[in-house]
């Protein structure tokens, strides 16, 4: 099907009244009241109480809502995968027709491709999905965790041309072809992912059959993306107030928080937006600058790509973070700001094997004994203090230790019930915590939201009553 | 939380019989928790009346009662023996009633047994219809809007409240949604409620408003006393609402949800589950409407079911043997998981990187008249299941595992409008549009090939959409096969043969599921013969060689549940085609254990039975499960090839390598390549097995050219065919000097009449090769013969046999062992029902009740000479007839029986053991044969589906027609018998009426039946005829009329006036008695009224009548051991 495909497939969502065509087949036959959603952008602050000017930032499917011709041409034919240790699969292509580079890594969600596809913790590495039929159910408007797709090349087994979902608005070659990603489909996907499983994450190209050797000295001549200041690529560069002026459900000022993006999923914005007024920040905004011109009562640390020993961006966040712990201020990190929240107090990071992708991963409250089952993308992992990684393939590739900016105790309060890594610290005599793990799931279990509300009470508490501080006079 | 320390002794209580709704998967889910609580140390007291099950071998618990499942029974084994605990969620709805009567009559707290692993309040929760949709309702779950009701009137009354039609009726409390239904006016309502709140174990239904046509999803959970929840598998039904998820083709994981919708059924199961505090396992499920996304909680299954047998063969991960050891305690993060091994932990959930496909098999193949739509109650008997890396492999490979005769599907003909058999003439005619319009759009067993079939003739997916409601995803990828599909067939008119296919067409055709047999069936464009009919060099057999040629076989894929992230340890594999570059053969990458003698062990293949169906149930699986043992107890590497989840056989520690794949030849072959194999066991598995043996030999020499030098262990193919082929039999018979009934085949319609009138009437006809006496009928006049003749299916290699009939003959079966040179006799058996009863449904005695031992000694004789002298090596089965003292031989299956588990618990010799260590070479004399146990009477009886199975004449005959069976022992026969009936859950009256009606030759021995009866209190009810005869006699007897006279009362009404408890009635084949006969027995079984269709069957019910009347007879403890 795939060749077929490809060459028909391309422009079918690109004019307004080709996509109602779209719409309106996905819906055929279906009950009058069914309503189409194609809610474009993101604006988690929009229609929350008190705010009038909620920010509005892009979606990465308004893409397949809009006109604009792609930026490549469609892909199509005979392609083949190349891996650095010289293995080689073949596959046709799809998306857009460019060539695919990256660190080769899976992900064993059976659900949410779209939303892994956004998340820019996967920014440098070509994706496989271990999930053999992918995108079955389409791609939706206002559903993305970014404004763009991360992955520099899909991998997959099978992919579908005819989604079938009342909020399909494309398939997973239309979203890649809008953002000139190219993937390779018709692959073995099982035999990659026992090959990364086998020799830990590798470097990989793949394109056209055709010029296999073009491609294989583009392998030999690449260097790990991780080298790059991946988290300079994928965060803003302007901060901003994303629900200015949001009240809580009693009438209350929120208190208003930094999100430091490091490559921040939508989904944990629209969370801290549910309790805090959010400061939507670049990950070196710098410490002077949130206290003194945005008068924050409380710092969060996104998920990112890449090393979190990396001396670009992650390093000022991780400054930052060490600055708030200092001041006592509530702080929560949740991947990537988990790595940098251990850095900044000492610990050390290394690279796991091939990483924990998906949705199933279960982690235990080492406080309470109860699992959660959580969804998790990183390739990265905090060492406990004084004891080498736990992981189950100790490949130790670390920076060295860095210098501890802040050195406050840690308490290892969750860890992997399989493999025994740590999935979560809590920073002792503070109010601050850290996890490995995704609480806010998309794609993924539900199971570990509560965290959110645990950090929510700690700046409860730590307000104990008073007004935010951008609200307290200055004195 | 730690073990429970406090439970030293746990009763488990299994399902019964193998009945339409409750299969093999209590027997899987049983002995999963019978070996985990074992292993750690718990003492186990079984509890099962189903003979054929691997949970009640003696090895299994410490002690096993094989008595009834009734709470008297099983309340006077507690008193017995005092356990700690009782977990009953392991048993199907079966052992939950027995749990629930036994706890509100407080037997329970007064014996201070402990209910573990369910609480009743989560069952009555979520049994009782009204108190489960207040549940959901308290914690914000959204249910179909609906009214429980206990009367008819109520029912109107919810009705008109309710609104339109459609409505569904749900009844409370009963097993597999018997007595439910989908009503489309006020009549059918009144219908199906009044049996639904007759069936309901509480008197109750709930009417309901229809979801018809929305998605139906499931989800497996877990929970632990620490409220550790997960989900293990979600399901997804291609069938939308209205049929009931047994009855409905499933694809795991769900295919159509997206990651949104599913964390919000995910949270919604979740929320559920803790609602109710079950601790174990779970099934909920869910509608949902696909345009809107609003969603429905159905119902839960507040323990393990067929849905989570089939969840754990689809993910691998054990549901039964955890939720068992979550009921004494342990979390799920303290238990490793089984699967990944130590590292890992139970507390993940499975992830899949392959799509599963569940069909049901339905007996609509053997039951020619039976009602084939389905609805909300179940009608299959069993189900298949496969796994591909896409659903359109998975779907085909679940269909080639299906066997209903053709392994793919077809291009569909007037042929098709009988029984599934390709009809000759009408096979030329292709099905009419307005008939696949019906197929489409009325649920039945048919309703997947229309789908192919629409598809095939280019109907779009919409139109397709509006007839059937199914997800469109499901329909582009039937669509996507159709394509595939007339690919081929283009090709073939084109000229291509298969020695001729490209290996790129190659590859992409097996990728995409397509058998060999079905790329050499299409290339010759669907021929109405069929595909096995093909010339040699367009046959299956030379796709396969094309195929070798270019090197493209199947990978093999572990089943892990972690999408290959971690190592694993499971040897439970599927073949699936990857594209890309072929291969060649996929070796098993280790090399080979060393046996005990330090040789390397031989690889020793063992076929499975397949899905269970009528003539082919769990005592086939239990056969596999035994040869697997004694295999690895001979020191060689064991590895199975099954299609069917819900047996013990497909559990994944049961052999050293498991291999979940359909039993063609082609997929067989290609596991013996991957293995290497040594050896291959065809015994075993039933008809499926034993049907390999010809043809497999016949590939034997293509194989050796790919280096396999393979041997058929046990019993040659040679002398399969001389013990199945009726010609070679008979002159077998006339070397060694045995006497058979007079028997003829007859290939074509005029050699059928021409053995007919030289044997003379009456005789017995049927399909050479065939399971359960399909298609067999006995014959009296010219006018029956005519009508058979008219609805046979000849074939020049499928001839019909035609035998003398035996008239009022003792039949018995004999188990036994030969290895070539000596017969180890298993047991002798008596049927009840004299000869012409299919085997399969009668009851039978272990000792022979009526049989001198002269005859006796004769029949061990016979057994000898045949067993020797057709050089059978391993197991074999012989019916044989006794007619006025005078012995012959019927049937010879070369091949283990389904009794052979009954002989096992019976005697205590492992028959299938000793045969599989036989036919891989050892001899009897070599071998410990334990002692046969005697000093008990056992008996073996029947479980017929008649009330699931609406018009189904509900009376044995020559055609197999039971599910499954029980099992009663005890010191004397009538006790004995009285067990085994009682087991089968129909009640023994011990006062009341009866209701005789005999035929004409029948009456003479009625009266000291009657007269039995009269003395054992009860009153007699008769027919004109019947009545006279018997007042001959000096009986007191009332007379009533007969149905076909239309006065009243008759029979019908005497037995809805609740006046009849036993009905005898021996059919009669003239006449309007015939309907009267049909009539009576239906409702007879709709009013679960007892009754007996042979004059030697009553004799034995009046026997079980006197010796209920003193009282339930005492359980034992079953006797034997295999050591």
């Amino acid at each position: 099907m795939t060749r077929a495909a490809c060459a028909r497939a391309p422009r079918a969502g690109w004019t307004a009244s080709s996509l109602e065509r779209i719409i309106i087949n996905g819906s055929q036959g279906r009950s009058e009241g069914a309503k189409v959603r194609a809610a474009r952008g993101f604006s988690p602050g929009s229609g929350q109480r008190g705010v009038s000017n909620a920010h509005s930032g892009a979606d990465a499917a308004d893409l397949l809502l809009t006109s604009a011709a792609p930026p490549s041409e469609a892909a199509s034919g005979a392609g083949i995968l190349l891996l650095a240790d010289g293995s080689r699969y073949s596959g046709n292509l799809f998306g857009a027709d460019v060539a695919g580079e990256g660190e080769l890594v899976f992900t064993t969600g059976m659900t949410g491709f779209q939303e892994s596809l956004t998340d820019p913790s996967f920014a440098g590495q070509v994706l496989t999905f271990t999930w053999p039929l992918l995108g079955n159910y389409g791609v939706a408007a206002g559903i993305s965790e970014s404004a763009s797709v991360w992955p520099r090349g899909v991998v997959c087994r099978e992919w579908t041309d005819h989604p079938d979902h009342r909020h399909s608005i494309g398939s997973v070659h239309d979203f890649l072809l809008a953002h000139d990603i190219p993937g390779i489909t018709t692959v073995d996907t099982r035999s990659v992912t026992l090959r990364v499983r086998e020799h830990g994450t590798l470097l990989c190209v793949f394109g056209p059959v055709e010029q296999e050797t073009a491609l294989r000295s583009r392998l030999e001549r690449m260097s790990a993306p991780d080298l790059d200041d991946l988290v300079a690529e994928v965060s803003r560069d302007q901060a901003v107030l994303l629900n200015e002026g949001a009240l809580g459900a009693d009438g209350e000022p929120l208190p208003r928080i930094a999100a430091l993006d490091c490559g921040i999923k939508y989904n944990i914005l629209r969370e801290l937006c549910k309790r805090f007024e959010v400061l939507w920040a670049p990950p070196d905004i710098g410490w002077d600058e949130l206290t003194d011109a945005w008068r924050i009562d409380a710092l969060f640390c996104s998920n990112g790509p890449g090393d979190p020993a990396h001396s670009g961006q992650a390093k000022s966040a991780r400054k930052t973070l060490a600055v708030a712990l200092e001041c006592d201020m509530p702080t929560m990190g949740i991947c990537l700001g988990h790595q940098l929240l251990g850095l900044a107090n000492g610990l050390e990071t290394y690279k796991l094997r091939y990483g924990h992708r998906g949705a199933n991963q279960p982690v235990v409250d080492l406080r309470t004994g109860k699992v959660d089952i959580t969804s998790q993308n990183h390739g990265f992992a905090v060492c406990p203090r004084d004891e080498p990684p736990l992981a189950a393939h100790p490949d130790w590739e670390s920076e060295g230790p860095p210098t501890a900016l802040f050195d406050a105790a840690t308490e290892v309060r969750f860890v992997n019930a399989n493999d025994r890594t740590v999935e979560g610290l809590d920073v002792i005599g503070k109010e601050a915590f850290s996890v490995q793990y995704h609480p806010e799931a998309s794609p993924g279990p539900h199971d570990a939201a509560p965290l959110f509300e645990r950090f929510e009470k700690m700046v409860e508490n730590h307000l104990a009553g008073a007004l935010p501080l951008n609200l307290r006079e200055v004195t | 939380m730690p073990r429970r320390d406090d439970l030293q002794r746990i009763m488990i209580l299994g399902s019964g019989p193998i009945r339409i709704g409750q299969g093999a998967e209590f027997d899987f889910s049983g002995s999963q928790a019978c070996r985990a609580l074992r292993a750690d140390g718990f003492e186990v007291i079984l509890v099962n009346s189903n003979p054929a099950t691997i949970q009640n071998d003696p090895e299994m618990a410490d002690c096993i009662y094989i008595e009834p499942l009734l709470p008297d029974t099983v309340r006077r084994i507690l008193e017995i023996e005092r356990p700690d605990a009782l977990l009953a969620g392991m048993g199907g709805q079966t052992a939950l009633n027995i749990a629930s009567a036994l706890s509100h009559d407080g037997t329970l707290d007064e014996l201070e047994v402990e209910l573990i692993g369910c609480d009743l309040v989560a069952i009555d929760s979520a049994e009782d219809r009204d108190l489960f949709k207040k549940v959901c309702e308290s914690i914000d779950l959204p249910v179909p809007r609906a009214l429980a009701c206990d009367s008819i009137e109520s029912v109107l009354a919810a009705a008109e409240e309710i609104g339109d039609f459609p409505l569904l009726v749900r009844p409370a409390f009963t097993l597999g949604g018997l007595g439910g239904g989908t009503a489309w006016n006020t009549h059918e309502l009144v219908e199906i409620a009044s049996q639904g709140i007759l069936y309901s174990q509480i008197g109750q239904v709930l009417i309901e408003e229809s979801i018809l046509g929305w998605q139906e999803h499931e989800y497996e959970v877990m929970r632990d006393a620490a409220d550790n929840c997960i989900i293990v598998c979600t399901m997804e039904n291609i069938d939308p609402m209205g049929v009931h998820t047994g009855e409905s083709v499933v694809v795991a994981p769900q295919q159509t949800l997206s990651d949104r919708d599913h964390q919000m059924l995910r949270d919604a199961a979740l929320k559920l589950i803790r609602r109710l505090d079950i601790k174990g396992g779970c099934n909920v499920q869910f509608a949902v409407e696909q345009s809107t996304g609003e969603f429905a909680v159905i119902e839960v299954n507040p323990r393990v079911s067929r849905s989570s047998a089939l969840a754990s063969k689809a993910t691998g991960y054990p549901i039964a043997r955890i939720a068992a050891l979550i009921a004494v305690g342990y979390t799920l993060d303290e238990l490793p998981n089984p699967i990944t091994g130590e590292g890992t932990t139970a507390a993940f959930e499975p992830t899949l990187d392959y799509c599963v496909v569940k069909i049901p098999r339905w007996p609509f193949d053997k039951f020619r008249t039976a009602d084939r739509r389905i609805g909300t109650s179940m009608k299959s008997t069993g189900e298949v299941m496969a796994i591909g890396r896409t659903f359109e492999e998975a779907f085909r490979k679940a269909w080639a595992s299906l066997e209903y005769g053709c392994p793919h599907p077809r291009p569909l003909t007037l042929g098709d409008t009988s029984e599934g058999e390709g009809m000759g003439a009408r096979a030329h005619t292709s099905l009419p549009d307005d008939i696949l319009t019906e197929w489409l759009a009325v649920p039945t067993d048919r309703r997947m090939g229309a789908l192919m079939e629409a598809f095939r003739r280019g109907w779009t997916v919409e139109k397709v959409r509006e007839i059937t409601k199914i997800t469109r995803w499901f329909l582009h990828k039937f669509e996507r096969m159709a394509k595939m599909e007339l690919e081929v067939v283009a090709a073939g008119k084109g000229g291509l043969l298969p020695a001729e296919i490209s290996a790129d067409d190659m590859s992409r055709w097996k990728s995409a599921g397509f058998t060999d047999a079905n790329i050499a069936d299409a290339l010759a464009g669907f021929q109405p013969e069929g595909y096995h009919r093909l010339p040699d060099e367009r046959g299956e057999a030379e796709v396969m060689r094309c195929r070798h040629q270019h090197r493209i076989h199947p990978v093999y894929r572990m089943v892990d549940s972690c999408a290959a992230e971690f190592a694993a340890v499971t040897p439970y594999y599927y073949a699936t085609y990857e594209p890309g570059a072929p291969v060649g053969i996929d070796h098993v990458p280790h090399a080979r254990r060393q046996s005990a003698d330090g040789e390397a062990a031989r690889r020793l293949v063992v076929i499975g039975s397949g899905p269970i169906r009528i003539g082919q149930g769990i005592e086939f699986d239990y056969g596999c499960v035994h040869a697997v043992q004694a295999i690895r107890e001979a020191g060689q590497e064991a590895i199975i090839i099954n299609n069917n989840p819900e047996t013990v056989s497909t559990d994944f520690d049961t052999s050293d390598r498991l291999y979940f794949e359909p039993l063609t030849l082609e997929s067989v072959c290609e596991v013996l390549l991957r293995e290497t194999a040594d050896g291959i066991l065809l015994q075993f598995g039933g008809q499926t097995a034993i049907n390999l043996a010809l043809p497999l030999d016949a590939r034997l020499a293509h194989l050796s050219e790919l280096g396999l030098e393979l041997k058929i262990e046990g019993t040659s193919a040679d002398a399969v065919d001389e013990a199945s082929d009726r010609e070679r039999f008979e002159e077998f018979c006339k070397r060694v000097g045995l006497r058979m009934p007079r028997g003829q085949t007859g290939r074509t319609p005029q050699e059928v009449r021409k053995a007919v009138l030289d044997i003379g009437y009456p005789v017995l006809v049927r399909p050479s090769y065939v399971l359960g006496g399909r298609g067999m009928e006995i014959l009296t006049d010219d006018a029956q013969l005519d009508s058979y003749m008219e609805e046979a299916y000849l074939e020049p290699d499928k001839p019909l046999l035609i035998d003398e009939y035996l008239r009022n003959a003792i039949e018995l079966d004999v188990d036994a062992v030969c290895d070539g040179e000596e017969v180890l006799i298993g047991a002798i058996m008596e049927h009840i029902e004299e000869a012409g009863i299919h085997s399969g449904d009668s009851t039978c005695f272990i000792p022979p009740q009526h049989v001198g031992q002269f005859i006796q000694s004769e029949v061990r004789d016979w057994t000898e000479r045949i067993g020797v002298g057709l050089g059978i090596k391993g197991c074999f089965n012989i019916q044989f007839a006794i007619c006025e003292d005078t012995l012959y031989v019927l049937e010879v299956n070369p091949r283990g029986s389904r009794t052979f588990p009954f002989v096992a618990k019976s005697t205590g010799i492992p028959l299938a053991r000793i045969a599989a260590r036989v036919a891989i070479g050892a001899r009897l004399a070599d071998l410990d044969i334990p002692e046969a146990t005697t000093g008990l009477v056992c008996v073996k009886a029947p479980v017929f589906p008649f009330l699931k199975l609406r018009g189904l004449d509900p009376a044995p005959g020559p055609e197999m027609k039971s599910t499954g069976e029980v099992m009663g022992s005890a010191p004397d026969a009538a006790q004995a018998y009285l067990k085994a009936r009682l087991a089968t859950e129909i009640p023994v009256p011990t006062s009341g009426g009866v209701y005789l009606t005999v035929k004409d030759g029948d009456k003479q021995q009625l009266a000291a039946i009657a007269s039995q009866l009269l003395e054992l209190g009860f009153n007699l009810h008769a027919t004109p005829g019947t009545a006279h005869a018997l007042r001959e006699h000096g009986l007191e007897v009332e007379i009533a009329y007969r149905i076909a006279e239309k006065q009243h009362p008759d029979a019908l009404d005497l037995m809805r006036e609740g006046r009849i408890q036993l009905v005898v009635n021996t059919p009669s084949r003239s006449g309007g008695a015939v309907r009267d006969g049909n009539m009576m027995r239906r409702l007879a079984v709709e009013l679960n009224i007892p009754f007996v269709t042979t004059m030697s069957g009553a004799r034995m019910e009046v026997e079980a009548i006197g010796a209920a009347q003193k009282g339930t007879p005492e359980p034992q403890r079953l006797q034997v051991s295999y050591l």
